[in-house]
């Protein structure tokens, strides 16, 4: 069977054969299709432009990004030239994503300087505030959530927040006095370097006045481990990743997202980076939980860092893909990238999520009062 | 590499024009081929091109010695040998840590553990596909159906990378042959393969990659906390997603092949236009599925053995089947499912005194309504990350009526028309618009490639998102 040549498989002798299928359709060369792929892909270059220009420039720095800006920077060029961008920015706008192509550098957040220390705004409190002349309490009074008036927590950050936000929301959804608003906010190969990827700074500032949230958590920096930054001040360089320039531009970033978030009237819960299966990458990661932390630590009033690291490190110290859960079973908690969260994983960090929020709210008070009433 | 990338645009440049050069000199064609399809396949991993060519070696192996052994134990003592060799590799890596960790919670109920430790396993990419191609091979070869061919040619076969990571499962009979002559260069089915290639690109990149990002990841990541008229939104949107996206790579697949001078089976005939459990899996991954129905189902006996052992051969093969597509239970429900309505549908047409009802349209539309909702309820167990999940979603359908849902917006209404809709469309559109296109000139069929090309590229989200099928 296998010696003998297919029924329907075409011969190579020169013997001339109608150029159409079975169904009469008209056949093409092998030219002919090579022709059509080279100069479908020209045009549509030519045609798409703006956005491979775009993509070439958010792409990490190194020789292929420089080939790729130093061809798709001539091509927007003589794309618009041509006016042949336009079919493509007709159909952004009918979409509603006119702003698609900008390559928007802008880190927008509160000048430096002395951290906001704003606590959430017109919440109740449990107790009322001191007579004047009175001795200060040793520990404030915490705010206080009720059914009628829940805590309202949005989620966001890279890749890395997507499994464990969904736990995170889903334990708001089984919680009477929290509510979850904006859902989980994950998004892929995204970080605080690069706002030309994804312009995390400006998204934060609407988020947080379009939801009015109590509490963020955030989890960034999974794709932040590298020299390259854009949106620097001007005159502002950065030597490479860990450097002291470095350290001090992306805390500023981190103070700044905190900031906008506090004077938003809302509490940032900034989730560290794990131990992963690279060491290198686990030192990376650990400089930057270093930068996190400091900065929660300038604002302890609105931020709050939550260790991510030693939870997930096994028996030894090491990285652990397995995990025991509460029950003592032995479960997967990372993904196979050595990176990422499994579900059991996401699970973990919803509960230390959701002890921090128990500490640092009163979440319970309204049951009591239900009950005496 | 990725099918919707500039990395596979380059990569394809290349390969294209040297395939036709070398290709009048087949015996040159194939060793370039297989380079090209390790390198390709490499670009994920390249520790597994290793794992790749011991699977070719073993299997060639093995079937020369099936065909060559004359005393039947010992072909079928060889076929055991080379059927233990493919499936201990897949299940080493792709069942290995859900077997270990099954045993254990199962076995830490009557407070024993297994003595097993599991692993970090990583998955090959396309590791079911070749495996099952493989088996194929050696199987078709002990039936007597097919003569070993040599091994350069298995490992063509076995590694073509439009079929590599994600199907179509192409049996031997059906791409072997057409590797013995080469093909002409004069007759290629250019409007055909460029329709599949465009349209392809179009539903992986807008259709899917917009329903996972609006809805469906959203719902299905903490149902709870979203109306019942968001969840049975979310709930058909996956329908569509998982078709746009699985239906998209093997139609890119198979256009790169015609490309190429091959062709490939049919793998998806308009699904969610199916009447039946039945008809759907004549219709949804049909290389699978006859696949499951030749390999699995009728050396189970088939219908041969009785009503009682066909329903049994039945839920089987769907059971395999659905474990096939991961390590997980949620699949093995899945596939339950479409084993017992398989059952139940064959029960149904068996009963006695069943007279089958006039074919009206009323009847057909409620057949198709039917088997749809069926396949979006199974759907559900195949998108759950866990049983909780599942029945989150479950309940969900029922206890939030009345609530707000923000996700269900006209764009993804409009993708879940475009998706189902387009299933329902007369079957010689498609052959009318190639036939249009083919008229076209060299530049005409440019300018509407590149116009389609440019609508996908405008219309997607930004960056690419893996096929779902890649984790199979």
């Amino acid at each position: 069977m296998a010696s003998e040549p297919h029924p329907s498989a075409p011969s190579a002798t020169r013997a001339r054969r109608p150029r159409t299928g079975d169904d009469g359709r008209r056949l093409g060369t092998a030219g002919h299709a090579l022709a059509v792929a080279v100069l479908a892909l020209v045009i549509g270059s030519l045609l798409s432009a703006p956005g491979l220009h775009k993509s070439a420039y958010n792409q990490q720095p190194g020789w292929q990004r420089d080939v790729a800006l130093a061809v798709t920077g001539p091509l927007a060029g003589l794309s618009s030239a041509l006016l042949l961008d336009r079919p493509r920015a007709l159909v952004k706008a009918a979409i509603g994503r006119s702003g698609d192509d900008e390559i928007d550098t802008a880190v927008v957040i509160p000048p430096a300087g002395k951290p906001a220390v704003t606590k959430p705004a017109g919440q109740p409190v449990t107790k009322p505030g001191p007579k004047p002349g009175a001795k200060p309490p040793a520990t404030p009074a915490k705010v206080a959530f009720t059914p009628q008036k829940k805590l309202r927590l949005w989620v966001a950050g890279d890749s890395l927040v997507i499994t464990p936000g969904y736990s995170i929301v889903r334990a708001a959804v089984a919680s009477p006095v929290i509510q979850s608003v904006g859902g989980v906010d994950g998004r892929v190969a995204t970080g605080l370097e690069r706002p030309d990827v994804f312009n995390w700074f400006r998204r934060i500032a609407e988020q947080v006045k379009e939801l009015r949230p109590d509490v963020v958590v955030l989890h960034f920096g999974g794709n932040d481990d590298h020299s390259y930054m854009t949106g620097l001040p001007k005159g502002v360089t950065v030597d490479g990743f860990g450097t002291a320039s470095w350290r001090k531009e992306y805390g500023r970033r981190v103070g700044g997202v905190m900031d906008t978030i506090a004077r938003g009237g809302g509490h940032t819960i900034w989730l560290g980076l794990p131990i992963t299966r690279s060491p290198a990458q686990t030192q990376r990661f650990d400089l930057i939980n270093a930068v996190v932390l400091q900065e929660a630590k300038k604002r302890p009033a609105t931020a709050t860092y939550v260790d991510t690291y030693t939870s997930f490190a096994g028996d030894n110290g090491g990285y652990a893909e397995y995990l025991e859960d509460r029950r003592g079973r032995r479960v997967k908690v990372r993904a196979g990238d050595g990176v990422h969260f499994e579900r059991a994983g996401g699970e973990m960090i919803a509960r230390m999520v959701l002890k921090r929020l128990n500490e640092m709210f009163d979440l319970t008070s309204w049951r009591k009062k239900a009950a005496s009433s | 590499m990725l099918f919707p990338t500039a990395t596979f645009a380059i990569f394809f440049l290349i390969v294209l024009p040297l395939s036709w050069l070398a290709m009048p000199k087949v015996h040159r064609w194939r060793p370039l081929i297989v380079v090209a399809s390790y390198v390709f396949y490499s670009w994920w991993d390249w520790r597994f091109i290793f794992l790749l060519a011991g699977c070719t070696i073993w299997n060639q192996l093995l079937a020369v010695r099936i065909h060559r052994a004359t005393v039947p134990s010992q072909r079928q003592a060889l076929l055991w040998v080379a059927l233990a060799g493919n499936l201990s590799v897949l299940g080493y890596f792709k069942y290995y840590d859900f077997f270990v960790s099954s045993s254990d919670s199962l076995l830490s109920l009557v407070g024993v553990g297994v003595p097993l430790e599991l692993q970090s396993i990583v998955l090959p990419v396309g590791i079911s596909f070749y495996t099952f191609m493989a088996i194929s091979y050696v199987v078709d070869t002990y039936r007597g159906d097919f003569v070993p061919t040599t091994f350069e040619k298995f490992a063509v076969y076995l590694s073509f990378f439009p079929h590599l990571v994600a199907g179509p499962i192409v049996r031997p009979g059906e791409l072997i042959p057409q590797l013995d002559t080469p093909r002409s260069p004069r007759r290629v089915d250019t409007s055909r393969a460029f329709y599949l290639i465009a349209t392809g690109l179009f539903k992986k990149v807008v259709i899917a990659n917009y329903l996972a990002a609006n809805i469906v990841d959203d719902v299905f990541g903490a149902p709870g906390q979203h109306s019942s008229f968001e969840i049975l939104i979310a709930v058909y949107a996956y329908a569509v997603q998982i078709y746009a996206d699985f239906s998209g790579y093997t139609d890119i697949a198979i256009g790169i092949a015609l490309l190429l001078g091959f062709s490939f089976p049919q793998n998806f005939d308009s699904p969610y236009a199916a009447r039946s459990i039945q008809d759907f899996w004549r219709r949804w991954h049909m290389t699978l599925s006859r696949w499951l129905r030749d390999y699995v189902y009728i050396p189970l006996g088939g219908s041969r053995k009785g009503t009682l052992l066909t329903y049994r051969n039945l839920l089987l093969t769907m059971l395999i089947g659905g474990l096939w597509h991961g390590a997980g239970w949620t699949f093995v429900v899945w596939g339950a499912i479409h084993g017992s309505g398989l059952a139940a549908e064959r029960w149904w047409r068996g009963r006695p005194g069943h007279v089958a009802p006039p074919d009206t349209r009323a009847r057909r539309a409620l057949e198709r309504f039917v088997t749809f909702q069926v396949v979006c309820f199974a759907w559900i167990f195949f998108r759950a990350d866990s049983f909780g999940i599942a029945w989150d979603t479950i309940t969900g359908l029922v206890t939030g009526w009345g609530e707000p849902s923000p996700l269900v917006t006209s764009g993804v209404l409009l993708a879940i028309v475009v998706g189902i809709g387009s299933q329902y469309l007369p079957a010689r559109l498609p052959g009318l618009l190639m036939e249009r296109f083919a008229r076209l000139p060299v530049l005409g069929q440019a300018a509407v490639l590149a116009f389609a090309l440019m609508l996908t590229n405008a219309m997607g989200p930004e960056g690419v998102a893996p096929f779902i099928y890649f984790q199979f």
